[in-house]
Parts: C-alpha cells; structure tokens; sequence
C-alpha cells in the first residue's frame, strides 16, 4: 500500500504549492481579494466540492524548534476537493478557468508564459503535494449528487408542510404534481 | 446570518475566523506546522495505519461538522524556474479542514473526540501543547493558521449534515415518486406516513 494517498470513493485531493514572484505578490494578492465570493469563477468548475487559495508569505517557526526555516519566497497555496481525476480536472480547470489562472499562475516562478493549456496542467502537477490522509464525510456522493439531493429535501421539507392539511386523495395527487419529472 | 454579498452569506456560527475562511456555512481552515525529523517515520506510518484500518476513520465521522479534511507531509519544494529544488531542513504538515460551525466549537472537538489521535497528527510537530487542555492548542492553530484569500463552496447554504440527511433521504423520496403513479391514494398516504416516520431525521 503506497505511503501517499490522493483520493478516497469518488473524490480527489489535490494541493499545489507553488513560489510567487516576489514582485508580483501584490498583484496576485489584489486579484485573489477581488474575486466576488457570490460569484466565485470556481463555480464554473462543476466537479468542484470545495477549493482554495492561500497566499503563505512565510513558514511560522516555533520558539522551540532548533532554527527557524524560510520559504524562499512567498508560496500560493491552491487545493481543491472534487470528483474525478486529475487529469480531468486540471484540463477542466485550464480551460474553463483559463484567464483567472493566467493571472494567478502567471505571478509564480517557473510557469509558463503565459500560463494556460497544457504547459499550465504540467506546471501544476509538477508542484502538486502528494497527499498523506485525506477525509471525506460523503466520499461517493458527487456535486451533482450532493446539490440534487439537498434540493429534493428542501422540497420535501415543504411538501411534508403543506401536506399535514391535505386528504388522502389530494396528498397523491400533490406529491406527484410537487414531483413528477 | 452575516450578509457579505447577494446570494452568498457567511453564517453568525462560524463566528471566530476571518470573513475570508467563510462561504456560507463552510469554513476553511489552513494550517502549516514543523515537524521534527522523527515524524517523516512517524507521520506516514500513522496516515497508513489510519487508512488501513477498518473503522480508523469512523471516529473522524463522529465529528460530524467535517466535509472533508486533509494532512501532507511536505519534505522538499520542487525546482522551479531559476529555483533549485529545495530540500526542508524540516519537514512541514499541512493540515486543511472544511467544515461547519464555530471554529472555537471545531477545535474543542478535534481536542475531545480524538484526543489521543491528536498526538498522532502532533506529537511530532515542535511546539505542538498536547491536544487537553484545549486552550493551548487552539492557541497553537491560531500561531500557525494562514487565512484564506479566495475560499469557495459548491454548496454553500449546507452544513456537512444537513448533505448526509439529504443523501439518505432523497434516495427515498425518488423510490416514492418512481411508484406513485401505480399506488392509490390510500397506499400513497401510507408509503408517505411511512417516509416521514422512517425519515423524519433527514428532515
């Protein structure tokens, strides 16, 4: 059994440490903070359940360790939980989210200039941490599983409301009006 | 509930953390610690350990705030550009969680529940205070914690248990409404009453 593992069911884990141009960190910081959260570009990668960026100036040392230690340069810390492979996702992500990640990765040492398509998906991999555990609640359950189904509660929540005043014939008769494909 | 922008809103709950760690009811937690040498033995076998066994992971899911969480050891950081490839004078655990609520709340929990398995994670990190009593060791996540720039959730407005109540309901509520066109009205009541009854958890 390998040491590192990546995946768990249906679901990915993947994390990519990369350095940052020191000269562009603004840059890169400012286009992060001005994502809109109501609207994240992340939205239009569908196998995505949950992601991240982190800017990490530095490491933190403890007190009690025998000498600190540095990052070379600030880092950008992306992840991301989806389903699927990797491949797959990174071409997902390369071509849907292709002019926020030239910008993104456009700030990091080493990338591609510009930072897009295929030269962007080796970058990436090539700075890919290997994951030690990874956890997931509800592993087999994709995006499009977990949003359908929390939409079929809801609607079942308010059916159960409304029916607890129907007649028996009218309850059917609701349920596959409320249901019916 | 805290509006930030229309449509998405960062919950009172996850009160505790920066706005930036928050979309909706999920929150991002980040955090790099130093490992001493011993844990590059230590930190693999206990990953391996927990994957490997039949029910490791069954007292993570008492934690019941957690969708999805991760550790990684990290020992050297790859050439890149005019970067040489660097080797750590010390390993370094990244650690990152999604999950809901409080984060005071999140890390009391991790602290009770999984108490000795907290070492395991750890021990191995310099200045980790021991998991009890908790004080010191949410104090030792907030030294070592990177807030988020961008965080995002594809299901923002759900806890992580409101998405297993609604994983094991719909299943049912879809079985129902494959049948409902052959029941009658009297036998449809009755597989609905039975629904609520048996799924009234769910909902």
């Amino acid at each position: 059994m390998p040491l590192t593992c990546n995946t768990l069911g249906g679901m990915y884990a993947l994390t990519v440490f990369t350095p940052i141009m020191a000269h562009r960190l603004d840059e890169v910081r400012a286009f992060l903070r001005g994502l809109p959260p109501q609207s994240s570009p992340l939205q239009r990668l569908e196998m995505v359940h949950f992601a991240r960026w982190v800017i990490v100036p530095d490491f933190v040392s403890a007190p009690s360790q025998p000498r600190p230690e540095h990052l070379p340069s600030p880092y950008l810390l992306f992840s991301a939980t989806f389903d699927g492979t990797l491949d797959a996702f990174l071409d997902d992500l390369c071509d849907k989210l292709a002019s926020e990640a030239e910008t993104i990765w456009g700030c990091c040492t080493g990338a591609p200039a510009p930072a897009c398509g295929a030269a962007l998906k080796a970058y990436l991999k090539h700075n890919q941490i290997q994951t030690g555990l990874f956890f997931a609640a509800y592993p087999d359950a994709s995006v499009t599983t977990v949003k359908r189904a929390l939409e079929t509660r809801s609607k079942a929540i308010a059916f159960a409301a409304q029916a607890q005043t129907m007649e028996v014939q009218a309850l059917r008769e609701a349920f596959i009006q409320e249901f019916a494909p | 509930m805290l509006r930030l922008k229309a449509g998405r809103t960062a919950s009172l709950a996850a009160s505790g953390t920066s706005v930036r760690n928050v979309d909706g009811e999920a929150v991002a937690l980040t955090v790099f610690s130093t490992v001493r040498r011993w844990g590059l033995l230590e930190l693999p076998l206990f990953f391996l350990f927990i994957r490997r066994g039949k029910n490791s992971l069954s007292t993570l899911r008492q934690l019941s705030f957690i969708h999805a969480a991760r550790w990684s050891l990290v020992r050297r950081l790859p050439a890149n550009g005019t970067q040489p490839v660097i080797r750590l004078r010390f390993p370094h655990l990244y650690f990152e969680s999604n999950f809901n609520g409080g984060w005071e709340e999140y890390i009391d929990a991790f602290s009770y529940v999984l108490t000795l398995g907290m070492w395991g994670f750890w021990g191995s990190s310099y200045g980790f205070p021991r998991a009890l009593p908790s004080g010191p060791f949410k104090q030792y996540i907030r030294d070592n914690e990177f807030d988020a720039n961008h965080y995002y959730s594809a299901y923002p407005e759900a806890t992580a248990t409101v998405v297993l109540s609604a994983l094991e309901i719909a299943p049912k509520v879809d079985a129902l409404r494959g049948q409902v066109a052959t029941m009658s009205a009297e036998q449809f009541h009755a597989a609905w009453q039975a629904l609520l009854t048996d799924g009234q958890a769910c909902l």
